[in-house]
């Protein structure tokens, strides 16, 4: 925004070329309510023209996971419609039949990926309106409550086939290949959001159990609780911008066990039936298989890959001697630790945090090929995949039927500031894994952590359930195939009328096999519609996730494909929701309309994810971008600000550094691109201190140490400083640290300095003592003071 | 009626060329494809736009972007290139250097590593030929 100029400090202009920006979108405001197993919310998209002709917006943005979109309405001065559902092609028909009669027409139409293009025929000149539109969308629930994400920005992602270009006004473009993704349009990535439209928020949260903390680790909120059950959170600040998702975070007291139910609006029942992991038998201990699969791609670049080596390390750090571990690297291509998996010895740790740390980001991201080669890697013994990526990659559809057939159990860890959400949860829950989003600026270490322990030892497998005490019912999804710590079962379900019963459940364990009752109460409430839609979204979700079948080439392959599309058409009509077969459209006649005219197309720019650079995506300038006059282009004068091709080096198109070697890069003054990547200053805390300790265990759960005695006692301090933060066997991120600690020192208890702390410990204790001080060298790798060790204990025992 | 003089309403000539009559209006905005010749009700796209429609389907095809297939359209005495800010080097072989501009699209940058990648094999496997042949 030129300097001083007052007049328009709050008009939008544009970086580049100091242009005033008219925006078509003026606005974008979340609202609704979250409940523990999904969310109904409603978002208000106002729409104004500055511009003198008649317009065609396009909005494009991407469903969260487990969503759908119910209807919408669209206002403006006096008057007021709201939309109907139809097969596509009849959408988009009556879409432009009322365009031609010159009437407002609005279409939204849901893509592959879960992406959406809301276009907005013949808005005057002038004329401001609203479209309201009801989604319903599922949250990612733990066992102690749940992480809510939207995404405010479609973030550009990776596809071999995909074709894109920075522009000399700013703006990324972005173009899919039609054959596979239709007529969608995707907006243009603005590298500086803060002359987009505003977005806001005010939701409202209900949890069965005591809420404990309301936070968001994305944006300034203000937060309300309106008792023990009920809170609010609005966006704090005055405005904001649409460069990231919204994440939201509810912490209850204790973790959920029960069903929420209700009847829907068509008389029937509907119940959502929750239970703990806790509920379910202690953490097995047996050995695991482990893949973990690192995306090394160059939208990574910056942040996120820092982060994710950390949280592999950690993950290599939480492995047993007893383990057996893989690694594979990727972007546009594989690369493999070693072949096959490795035995977790000491030196095989140390020669992984060698590779790991040779990682940088660069290039596309092939998911399917490096899934498929971890899966040859766990070979016919089987095991679990841990991928750590930001999922910003286009076709997912494509991908989840590849790595359906490895019948391997797959566990994302996603980062990122606005990533595929949608595509990572049906991931894991399609392979019956478990995924954790976190934004790359938060720690994702402890979340790695937390994650690692879990998977690979599942807490409750062979989940059998049925329906007491209805007439008639049914339960769909299907239940998982198994159960972890941490992440609660959740089973949807419904039944022919109200009334009281109750849902049985019976699974195994290295145990044997137990049973449990959840009592189901159906009557009339504001539950039961909005459980009967969050459900639907979630069913066609999955359905959808099957429409792009390429494991059955050919006529089979097609006629697979049109029976699974006529069943989600069926499903979509039967449940009043949107979907890839089922659109949504409104035409209103207003009085004044001018049939014939074309309205000009305008395409809302979205702003490109925080702590992704523009280069990750876009390259640098194509011959188009010099062209004067041109409806895109800009007057050459803009090129003063163009981005250099260095910014490509740590780029997805960067692939090639392998082949190529950029020699010559001039930077311009004042082009800082990379300035939103930039790390934020490097967190210290107690969890430091035990993700230190945690890399510092040995493959047979000791800390390191000259002598037996002093590897026993560091050891005990080490365990000391995890249950201190209340890390224990069974709970806390480090839960598996503190069992192999455990474990070693056991056989050890003859000293009874160390027997005594361990029964302390058993029965769910710490010691008093500042023990972060006294493992201060074991945290920078030097030899305890053994001395001044036992002396603490004794004290601490006193 | 011969082929030159029909005329088609938007949605005609959208189906027509096979795309939707909201790619055919994105392309009129961007600059790709002449409006109609009248406007208002009625509005006729005559034979040039349907021809200028699979031109630019054609060019999609080939992997050029809606930027690029406008620079083209409007003819290269327009182009003005910028002079390049870095480039590529390629190591071909021992004795051989490409230098590719690192401002190009990706799809052209696609293309040379393609054919770059081609040319270090094919020059590979002569220098491993003639070794051969050296060795005999």
């Amino acid at each position: 925004m030129p300097a001083g100029s007052a007049a328009i400090a709050f008009r939008p202009v544009a970086a580049e070329t100091g242009e005033e920006l008219r925006l078509a979108m003026q606005s974008l405001f979340l609202a609704g309510r979250i409940l523990p197993v999904g969310a109904r919310l409603t978002v208000r998209h106002v729409f104004q023209s500055e511009e003198k002709k008649p317009l065609e917006v396009i909005y494009s943005f991407a469903l969260p996971r487990d969503a759908a979109l119910r209807r919408f309405q669209v206002s403006g001065p006096g008057f007021s419609v709201r939309s109907e559902l139809k097969p596509v092609a009849e959408a988009v028909k009556a879409y432009e039949a009322g365009l031609e009669k010159g009437n407002l027409a609005t279409l939204a139409r849901q893509y592959g990926d879960g992406i959406v293009n809301l276009t907005l025929g013949n808005l005057r000149p002038g004329e401001a309106v609203t479209v309201t539109l009801q989604l319903l969308a599922g949250v990612e629930m733990r066992d102690d409550g749940l992480r809510f994400r939207f995404p405010f920005t479609l973030a550009p992602s990776y596809h071999a086939r995909a074709k894109s270009a920075w522009m000399p006004d700013g703006m990324g473009e972005m173009e899919l290949p039609e054959d596979e993704f239709g007529d969608v349009i995707l907006p243009r990535f603005a590298q500086d959001a803060s002359g987009l439209h505003q977005v806001g928020f005010d939701l409202s949260i209900w949890m069965p159990e005591q809420i404990q903390e309301l936070s968001s680790p994305s944006h300034p909120v203000r937060i309300l609780r309106e008792d023990g059950h009920h809170g609010r959170v609005c966006l704090a600040a005055e405005r904001d911008v649409p460069d990231r998702d919204l994440v939201l975070d509810v912490r209850a007291n204790a973790g959920f066990s029960g069903a929420l139910a209700g009847l829907g609006s068509d008389g029937k029942g509907y119940f959502a039936a929750t239970v703990a992991s806790t509920q379910f038998g202690a953490l097995p201990q047996n050995p695991r298989r482990m893949a973990l699969v690192l995306d090394r791609s160059g939208s990574m670049s910056g942040l996120p890959i820092g982060q994710a080596r950390k949280a592999m390390e950690a993950c290599l750090a939480a492995l047993a001697e007893s383990d057996w571990f893989g690694i594979v690297a990727f972007d546009n291509h594989v690369e493999r630790f070693q072949d096959k998996l490795l035995p977790a010895t000491q030196d095989n740790r140390d020669r992984a945090r060698e590779f790991l740390s040779g990682i940088s980001a660069r290039g596309g991201t092939e998911l399917a090929g490096a899934v498929l080669a971890a899966a040859e890697m766990l070979g016919s013994e089987g095991g679990d995949i841990l991928v750590v990526t930001d999922g910003q990659v286009f076709g997912t559809e494509k991908i989840l039927a590849q790595v359906r057939s490895t019948a391997v159990r797959i566990n994302c860890l996603g980062i990122g500031s606005a990533s595929q959400d949608r595509f990572l949860a049906l991931l894991a829950r399609e392979t019956g894994g478990v995924s954790r989003f976190v934004t790359p600026r938060e720690r994702v270490d402890i979340p790695a952590v937390d994650l690692f322990a879990s998977i690979g030892r599942p807490v409750a497998t062979e989940i059998a359930a049925q329906v007491d005490g209805f007439a008639t019912y049914a339960l769909a999804p299907d239940a998982p195939s198994a159960v972890f710590a941490g992440s609660p079962l959740v089973l949807f379900g419904e039944t022919g009328a109200g009334g009281e019963g109750r849902l049985l459940l019976n699974w195994r364990t290295p145990d044997g096999t137990r049973e449990m009752a959840v009592p189901l109460a159906i009557s009339r409430n504001s539950l039961g519609e909005t459980l009967r839609l969050i459900r639907g979204a979630r069913l066609l979700t999955d359905l959808e996730s099957r429409l792009d079948k390429i494991e059955t080439p050919g006529a089979a392959g097609k006629r697979e494909e049109n029976r699974v599309g006529d069943r989600l058409e069926a499903l979509s009509q039967a449940l009043g929701l949107a979907s890839r077969r089922m659109a949504l459209v409104a035409v209103l006649e207003r009085a004044g309309d001018q049939p014939g005219e074309i309205p000009q197309t305008r395409i809302v720019p979205v702003g490109m994810p925080q702590d992704v650079a523009m280069g990750a995506y876009f390259l640098g300038r194509t011959r188009a971008m010099t062209f004067a006059g041109m409806a895109v282009g800009a007057p050459t004068a803009a090129m003063a600000g163009m981005p250099p091709a260095e910014a490509a080096a740590s780029g997805m198109f960067a692939g090639a550094t392998s082949l190529f070697s950029r020699i010559t890069a001039k930077r311009p003054a004042g082009a800082d691109y990379r300035e939103r990547a930039m790390p934020p200053a490097a967190p210290t805390g107690p969890e430091d201190l035990l993700l230190d300790l945690a890399g510092r265990i040995q493959s047979d759960g000791g800390m390191p140490g000259h002598k037996e005695d002093e590897r026993t006692l560091a050891t005990l301090v080490a365990l000391l400083c995890f249950t201190a933060e209340g890390h224990t066997a069974s709970s806390g991120a480090f839960r598996s640290h503190v069992g192999r600690l455990i474990a070693f020192l056991d056989p050890r208890a003859s000293d009874p300095l160390v027997r005594e702390a361990l029964a302390r410990i058993r029965k769910g204790g710490s010691l008093p003592g500042d023990w972060a001080e006294v493992a201060e060298p074991l945290r920078i790798g030097k030899s305890l003071d053994t001395g001044r060790a036992r002396q603490a204990l004794s004290q601490a025992l006193a | 009626m011969p082929r030159e003089d029909r005329k088609w309403t938007l949605l005609e000539l959208a189906e027509e060329a096979g795309v939707g009559a909201r790619t055919v209006r994105f392309y009129i905005s961007r600059g790709l494809l002449p409006g109609p010749a009248s406007a208002g009700r009625g509005a006729l796209y005559a034979e040039e736009h349907l021809e200028r429609l699979r031109r630019i389907r054609s060019m999609q095809q080939r992997g050029m972007m809606l930027s690029e297939i406008a620079l083209d359209l409007h003819g290269a005495s327009d182009v003005r290139v910028a002079a390049p800010s870095s480039w590529w080097q390629y190591a071909v072989s021992p004795d051989v250097q490409v230098w590719v501009r690192a401002d190009v699209s990706p799809w052209r940058l696609k293309q040379v590593r393609k054919s770059l990648a081609q040319m270090s094999a094919q020059l590979q496997a002569s220098q491993k030929d003639e070794e051969t042949d050296a060795r005999r």
